[in-house]
């Protein structure tokens, strides 16, 4: 993201410096009403200012470190991202690829157990939050029967809740509600402003100060750092609403099908190697509204344990019937494949008539990474079909961003349906399907989606565009025709490698031809190089903090490679008193804590989402944080060899590039 | 005998060593003392119970220690194999294809779709280069494509950025999502609302938040798809009443009723479950009478609004405003942001109590990605606009008006749909049916009810599906050739609960000129009487 300039306009560290002083002084000048400053294009036009570059912020003074890089940037670089937004980080060392090396066979990464005492105490903290809760249900009933009408049968209505129904939620989770559903303002990049709220009625309201504090943000979905208020997909969205406006007006069978979607679902096709695909415009029904086109009555669905609930609810939409095996465990699958094949439907016995395997390629709440080659293994075996969701990793895993098939270097077309969203990776909304041609004509037709719900928004559609062109490449020597987009776009890859047609195989860059001929293409975007530091600094990123959380002594879960780092707290206590710590630091951080029932009972954990707009100082500063907090609340329990957070911070390099870490 | 007992002399010794070790472990942590004394004295006041105590622990850890994923082979219907047979059976197993490839028709349906080259709008471009009159979109207020909006939207889109990158509950509600809700809330007088990211699956997602295994459910014979899956979803206990039906709706609850007191059975939870606007044929649900008899049978009401929201009433604001019934009486007021604010999403709004509850029970809420920022903030704007321009509303019921002059006094049609409605259904009327009917159903039983437990009414409409789909599809056809985009009522046959009768589906919008409305109702108009008359 950032260019070399050979007339760089900060020339040295006292000139930026200097720079900053001025920001500050034109910040209080303008007090806090943000200015009209306008917005910046400047991938479009490098010439632009980049003082106000590295300056965006001028609304706000530094002293949680935030708004401006530790090192001010050297008379070589020229970024042209907005710090608070997408970190600046220049140092090559920094990077990785994300790709599962041959040399070691995939490896059941080890989930630790805590010691006894932490799962005594955590069972004990539950039975006390547990029976107080109780107690004062009874209790208020009797005395204080306003506050419980809701509950309480009431003139002859039922409650709305019943207590039992909710009273995890009254009596855990309110206790901490502080720690959820922070309304936030602004970009969720690297950084994010909170607004402050308060409670003066134990959290029942929550009442806005009207502040706002900027804090590091390691919880939003923003993989490769495309959540961002300036740059090419910005720039593009801008020129899309322009064009379009914000909607399309009804169902994709009804009217509501732009060329925008044609060119997209083309796009979307290559980029995942597939025949074809179709978006669908909210990432949770693209599962719950698909999967039922696929599966129904007399069809089995597998399913791992740990799948999303957009699955699950799919799934029970279709009227399949379902069986689960153990989350990754090949051998209980195999096993659940040879009982169920055998045995047939139940009671009749009558054979199957389809059986679909739904894995997820990278577990949200675990950050584990499907065993996708033993799976294919399997499926040559026994003829399912399989369906990978690939919500968090496509665009986050592989060389080419391309997802799970390209971290293990995978034929894509071995899978039957990969399914993922756009809200992660791509910084934009909605879902996908790809596959066959057959598959997904069909999908379009049988699809709750195409016939009832709306279609996806024209920006929405053009940031889906940008951001996807821009991680493939753009193969722009050919002379950009104003091609009338049709059906024909939807051609597979492997069709026709005729010399004029300027497809390139799997995973290859887009043709120019693909995206909307009013697009902005800047050089950056055409040529990979934009992101490629995307996809190797999430990939760098996704290791430090993996590595480093383990040789520090926490539990953590999941694979080194994944961009989601759980780390385990158990006592359901400690999730409160580490989300706030957190949040009140010199440095604010935003972390994401999850319980019961997302996770199982005893194992609370944060989620650590990593993006690549996050600096090495970053994933530092978040080290040190866990470092501190981790000593107070007992967390570092896990056995294996430990480094002093010095050494991590300074041997970071060599860690991340280790084969492997004891 | 010496022999043996000196044989297991080290087993006894090592038995009561361990046993002896175990003991002082065991007294060793603390508070163990009062459980041994505990245990003691219930054993020796009630033997019994100890052996009660002990199987029920056996029990508990056993269901314990029973994996999720278990298999099924305890029941009777279990086959037990040997491994070789199991292969066989895997290798003679033979799948169905993923997807039954389309069907000469559907593809030709599929790939003529007209596709919009640019914006939509009253006047889109298709990518054929033809510009058509739009009354297939649904854009009632015609707020499509409005410079205002697109510029606030262009606005929000530098301050937050596109995507929202997270569900609600974790950092994903921005200050504009809490204004939007606010803003829906105050728009149709109600204490709150809840934006959902997509329309479809609102309702789906609002009726099992509420309504659980056990719960009662009376619901409209006519309802949508969304609020069928929803209702699939809930497990509830659901009984239906005749499409539109007031008194079929009354017999119903009475039954209830009275099954209830004979039954005395605790108090469930029950709810009425209908559309301001019938999605399935435009008919409009009559509000006040709903309202009367849920407060006279003590049921909840959710609404669905996705149509009449945006379409109807002085400004807008749906049934409500249309009957002049206060919106807190509806308890649960679902409409869609994508067809009356043409931005994107659904809303729910009701108590503060209601909307809390689906913050942490609503699962396309909770699960999903917040709504992209940029379109809270066009939704709102639209919100504003409707406010400050009833003129909108008024130009559409115009429009509306003047497209059912037309349309209502052709022969080869029948428009089932209520006449302020914007979005207008209509059947195609052949010139002899009766061949397509079946002959009377031998036992007229004009006294009898629909059974409320089956969602098919008692005498459902007779039409020939295939028949009416083909000439609709010519119709569409026609009158894209004259320029007017219209479009078939789609609809997923088979996964609907009842057969609907197919239909072509006009959605009238603001923006069009009566003129215009005028004239493609004609060319509709022209489109039917060609075809219907070209098959006679």
């Amino acid at each position: 993201m950032f260019k070399k300039k050979s007339t760089p306009a900060l020339n040295t560290a006292a000139s930026y410096l200097s720079a900053v002083s001025e920001a500050d002084a034109r910040a209080r000048a303008h007090g806090s009403t943000p200015s009209s400053t306008p917005a910046l294009s400047l991938s479009s036009s490098v010439t632009s200012s980049s003082e106000d570059t590295v300056l965006h912020e001028h609304d706000e003074d530094n002293a949680h470190g935030l708004t401006y890089p530790k090192n001010p940037p050297t008379s070589e670089q020229i970024f042209t991202t907005v710090h608070t937004e997408f970190g600046h980080c220049a140092n090559e060392q920094y990077r990785f690829t994300s790709q599962h090396s041959t040399d070691h066979p995939i490896a059941s990464v080890l989930e630790q157990d805590p010691p006894y005492y932490i799962l005594l105490t955590t069972y004990i903290s539950y039975i006390l939050v547990i029976a107080f809760g109780h107690l004062r249900d009874f209790l208020g009933k009797r005395f204080k029967r306003a506050a419980y009408r809701h509950l309480l049968d009431d003139n002859g209505y039922a409650a709305l809740n019943s207590d039992f129904d909710s009273f995890y939620t009254r009596r855990l989770k309110l206790r901490i509600d502080d720690c959820f559903s922070a309304p936030v303002y602004g970009v969720p990049g690297r950084t994010i402003q909170l607004l402050d709220r308060y409670s003066p009625d134990y959290n029942k309201t929550m009442v806005l100060t009207g502040n706002r504090t900027r804090a590091l943000n390691i919880s939003s979905y923003n993989y490769l750092g495309f959540a961002q208020s300036t740059g090419a997909c910005t720039d593009a969205d801008v020129e899309g609403i322009k064009r379009y406006g914000v909607s399309s007006c009804g169902s994709r069978l009804e009217g509501g099908t732009l060329d925008l979607h044609v060119q997209a679902e083309a796009l979307v096709a290559r980029f995942m190697g597939m025949e074809d695909a179709l978006i669908s415009s909210m990432g949770f029904a693209t599962n719950s509204t698909i999967i039922p086109a696929l599966v129904g009555k007399g069809c089995l669905v597998i399913s791992d344990e740990l799948n999303h609930a957009s699955i699950r609810v799919g799934v029970r939409m279709s009227g399949a019937n379902v069986r689960m095996f153990k989350h990754n465990n090949m051998d209980s699958l195999e096993k659940l494949l040879r009982e169920v094949i055998s045995q047939g439907q139940p009671k009749t016995h009558r054979p199957w008539k389809k059986i679909l395997i739904i894995v997820e390629g990278l577990y949200s709440m675990e950050g584990t990474i499907v065993k996708l080659p033993a799976i294919l293994e399997l499926k040559k075996k026994y003829k399912f079909y399989l369906f990978v969701d690939e919500a968090h990793s496509v665009g986050a895993m592989g060389p080419h961003g391309r997802g799970i098939c390209d971290y293990y270097g995978i034929n894509p077309r071995d899978v039957d349906v990969l399914m993922g969203t756009f809200t992660k990776s791509f910084g934009a909304a909605g879902g996908y399907i790809a596959g066959s041609k057959a598959l997904i004509d069909r999908l379009r037709i049988a699809g709750y989606s195409g016939a009832y719900a709306e279609a996806v928004a024209p920006p929405v559609v053009t940031q889906i565009l940008a951001s996807m062109a821009s991680i493939m490449g753009i193969n722009s020597t050919v002379e950009k025709q104003v091609a009338a987009p049709s059906r024909s776009l939807l051609r597979s890859y492997d069709n026709a490698p005729a010399p004029i047609v300027e497809f390139e195989a799997y995973p290859g860059r887009a043709p120019a031809t693909a995206l909307p001929p009013w697009m902005p293409l800047p050089q950056s975007m055409c040529d990979c190089s934009d992101s490629q530091m995307r996809l190797r600094r999430l990939a760098f990123n996704a290791r430090y903090l993996n590595r480093a959380l383990r040789k520090l002594g926490f539990i953590t879960y999941g694979h080194d490679d994944s961009p989601v780092v759980p780390l385990l707290l158990f006592n359901p206590g400690k999730m409160a008193v580490f989300s706030r710590l957190m949040r009140t630091r010199a440095t604010p951080i935003v972390i994401v804590v999850v319980a019961y029932p997302a996770t199982p009972l005893v194992t609370s954990r944060v989620r650590f989402c990593l993006s690549a707009s996050h600096t090495k100082d970053d994933i530092d500063t978040v080290l040190e944080a866990c470092d501190e907090i981790g000593d107070l609340l007992d967390l570092k329990q896990a056995v294996g060899e430990r480094w002093p957070l010095k050494e991590i911070v300074a041997r970071a390099v060599e860690l991340v590039n280790m084969p492997e870490v004891a | 005998m010496s022999a043996t007992s000196t044989s297991l002399e080290p087993l006894f010794s090592f038995l009561s060593d361990s046993y002896s070790t175990l003991e002082t472990t065991f007294y060793k942590i603390p508070g163990s003392a009062v459980i041994a004394r505990y245990v003691k004295s219930s054993h020796r006041n009630d033997p019994g119970r100890t052996v009660l105590e002990i199987i029920l622990i056996i029990f508990a850890i056993r269901t314990l220690l029973q994996s999720r994923t278990r298999a099924d082979n305890s029941g009777k219907h279990f086959i037990a194999f040997d491994e070789r047979e199991i292969d066989e059976l895997v290798d003679e197993w033979v799948p169905e294809p993923l997807a039954v490839p389309l069907s000469q028709r559907e593809q030709t349906e599929l790939d003529n779709m007209p596709i919009i080259s640019g914006p939509t709008g009253p006047k889109p471009k298709l990518t054929n280069g033809k510009t058509v009159v739009n009354m297939a979109s649904y854009n009632f207020t015609g707020l499509a494509g409005n410079e205002a909006i697109k510029e606030s939207s262009i606005e929000a889109l530098q301050k937050y950025g596109l995507g929202s990158c997270g569900p609600p509950g974790f950092y994903g509600t921005q200050d504009v999502h809490m204004k939007l809700e606010e803003d829906i809330a105050d728009f149709l007088g109600t204490e709150a609302a809840i934006i959902y990211s997509q329309g479809f699956s609102t309702i789906s997602s609002v009726i099992p938040a509420f309504c659980k295994r056990g719960d009662i459910i009376v619901a409209d014979r006519g309802v949508n798809f969304a609020i069928q899956k929803g209702l699939q979803m809930s497990r509830s206990t659901i009984r239906w009443y005749d499409h539109n039906d007031m008194k079929s709706l009354e017999l119903v609850l009475e039954t209830i009723e009275k099954d209830r007191r004979k039954k005395k059975g605790p108090l469930t939870r029950r709810f009425i479950v209908s559309e301001g606007i019938f999605d399935h044929d435009g008919s409009m649900s009559d509000l006040p009478k709903l309202v009367e008899l849920k407060h006279k049978y003590k049921y909840r009401l959710i609404l669905d609004e996705s149509v009449s929201f945006g379409s109807v009433g002085r400004t807008g604001r749906g049934l409500t405003e249309l009957y002049n019934v206060p919106a807190s009486q509806v308890d649960m007021l679902v409409g869609s942001l994508a067809n009356g604010l043409t931005a994107c999403g659904g809303f729910c709004a009701g108590t503060d109590v209601v909307v809390k509850h689906q913050r942490i029970n609503g699962t396309s809420f909770v699960f999903s990605a917040a709504m992209p920022p940029l379109l809270s903030v066009a939704a709102s704007d639209g919100i504003s606009i409707l406010r400050s321009t009833p003129s909108i509303l008024s130009n559409l019921q115009d429009n509306v008006h003047a497209v059912r002059a037309i349309l209502d006094k052709v022969d080869c049609m029948t428009v089932p749909s209520h006449p302020a409605s914007p979005m207008i259904h209509v059947h195609v009327r052949l010139p002899s049916p009766t061949h397509l009917l079946p002959v009377a159903s031998p036992n007229p039983s004009p006294h009898k009810h629909s059974n409320p437990t089956s969602p098919i009414p008692k005498d459902p409409e007779q039409f020939d599906e295939e028949l009416e789909e083909r000439i609709l599809q010519e119709i569409v056809d026609e009158a894209l050739a004259q320029g007017v985009m219209i479009t078939r009522a789609k609809r997923l046959k088979g996964l609907e609960l009842t057969k609907v009768r197919p239909a072509i589906r006009l959605a009238i919008s603001a923006a069009l000129s009566k003129k215009d409305c005028e004239k493609a109702a004609n060319v509709v108009k022209a489109a039917f009487i060609k075809v219907v008359s070209k098959r006679r």
